[in-house]
């Protein structure tokens, strides 16, 4: 688990062209949206198409967006949640 | 009626936005590529919005706010903006994923910002205006045709303050394809004497220049925009110099009123010629500065001649760089720029002390 967040935070850096973040800047469990790295709805876009490129994980209700996206911690819980089906 | 030149703005391969009249020192390039110097645009747009705007977009966003803050404004009754390639990187980001991820999982972000009109909504969206706002993608008369629908929005009295600008990017896939078709010189020298050589092919260049232009002159007033006219694949440099007397006359000018020629000369020795037929046949003897060098050659470079063009009658002085010939007078009333792009789009600019 703590693996996989640690690549996560580096994905979201990269994918989301997040100038001057480092990892270490974004808590575990930090809220990704509005607060903490203060994201909007186009980087939930690009959040889902970070899951789909690196990990194959489709988000079929676009309803747990919200769940899944809270931080990195549930992301990273929900890849492993996936994976393990 | 008049329009005011009110402020201006160039982020450019010179060092046009460090705030001198000109640039501190010129930069000399040995390749045939001129990349803009970049400010820190960190000044102009927050970290949470400039990671998602690509190089043209921060060039457009950075030179408008130089010339809104010159004008004394912050928010213009429009915004109207040329550009032939538009958001080139992005466009070229978003298609190469196309092609290697064979249409799936693309992500919103270089498609969202690879539209010709980006600039012109960021800007927008930046400065909060939600007045008209307008984007010309016409190649070579794309600056042109912003300036032509500032004038006449203005002349209308819809808008007291325009925001007008263009701008282009070359990206490393655009400079190989244009390379190819023989457009750049493969030994180009030094640019400082790109416009002595007579050989075929220029540099490529980049740049944004914007400008607020308005129905009345302000203490921040710099020049006036007298007149532009474009004219579409002349059939000789017969047709241009029609033109120029006509357009001459239109202002109730001569030849002989020209006190600075401005040419786009680019240092190919095919474009040059239509530059070298209209000096001598039209205005002999007269002083001429050129830009060409300083900015390399791309569609909307004219904004930068404009730019160049409207600081000289501001500060009533031609750098040394940009002179190409003559001595100009103590006083500098009427300059008149000549440019075209690759022989097809020709233009008349004229710009005059207020």
């Amino acid at each position: 688990m703590e693996q996989l967040i640690a690549d996560l935070k580096a994905q979201i850096i990269e994918q989301l062209n997040l100038q001057e973040v480092k990892p270490e800047d974004i808590g575990d469990d930090a809220p990704l949206f509005k607060e903490g790295l203060g994201l909007d709805s186009i980087d939930a876009l690009e959040l889902i198409v970070l899951l789909q490129q690196y990990y194959g994980i489709r988000i079929a209700n676009p309803d747990d967006g919200p769940r899944i996206f809270t931080s990195v911690r549930t992301i990273a819980e929900f890849i492993t949640e996936q994976k393990a089906k | 009626m008049k329009i005011y030149i009110n402020g201006t703005g160039a982020i450019s391969p010179q060092q046009t936005a460090v705030g001198a009249a000109f640039w501190p020192a010129v930069q000399d390039y040995t390749t045939n590529r001129l990349k803009v110097v970049d400010p820190d645009y960190k000044q102009w747009i927050d970290l949470k919005q400039i990671r998602r705007m690509s190089r043209v977009i921060k060039m457009g966003v950075g030179a408008a706010q130089l010339s809104l803050q010159q004008a004394g404004i912050s928010v213009p009754d429009g915004i109207i903006t040329g550009t032939a390639y538009g958001c080139l990187d992005d466009t070229g980001v978003f298609l190469q994923k196309m092609v290697v991820q064979e249409e799936q999982m693309l992500t919103p972000t270089a498609f969202i910002q690879s539209t010709h009109n980006t600039v012109g909504g960021q800007i927008a969206l930046l400065l909060g205006c939600h007045a008209y706002n307008n984007t010309f993608v016409h190649r070579g008369f794309s600056f042109e045709s912003a300036l032509l629908d500032a004038i006449m929005f203005l002349r209308e009295g819809e808008a007291r303050q325009l925001l007008v600008g263009g701008l282009d990017e070359i990206t490393h896939f655009s400079h190989a394809i244009l390379q190819r078709f023989g457009l750049y010189k493969t030994n180009p020298g030094h640019s400082g004497s790109l416009l002595q050589l007579h050989n075929k092919g220029t540099i490529a260049g980049e740049g944004a220049a914007f400008f607020v232009l308005g129905a009345a002159s302000t203490p921040h007033t710099k020049a006036c925009l007298a007149g532009v006219q474009t004219i579409y694949k002349p059939t000789d440099n017969a047709a241009i110099q029609q033109a120029t007397t006509l357009f001459l006359a239109a202002h109730g000018l001569l030849a002989a009123d020209i006190d600075l020629l401005i040419t786009g000369r680019n240092g190919d020795v095919d474009d040059d010629q239509w530059y070298n037929t209209w000096t001598t046949a039209h205005f002999p003897g007269k002083p001429e500065a050129a830009f060409k060098h300083l900015c390399g050659e791309y569609p909307t470079a004219t904004g930068f001649g404009m730019w160049l063009g409207a600081n000289v009658l501001a500060h009533q002085q031609v750098p040394a760089e940009a002179m190409y010939s003559g001595t100009v007078p103590a006083k500098i009333n009427n300059i008149l720029m000549y440019n075209h792009h690759l022989t097809t789009h020709h233009s008349l600019i004229l710009m005059q002390v207020c």
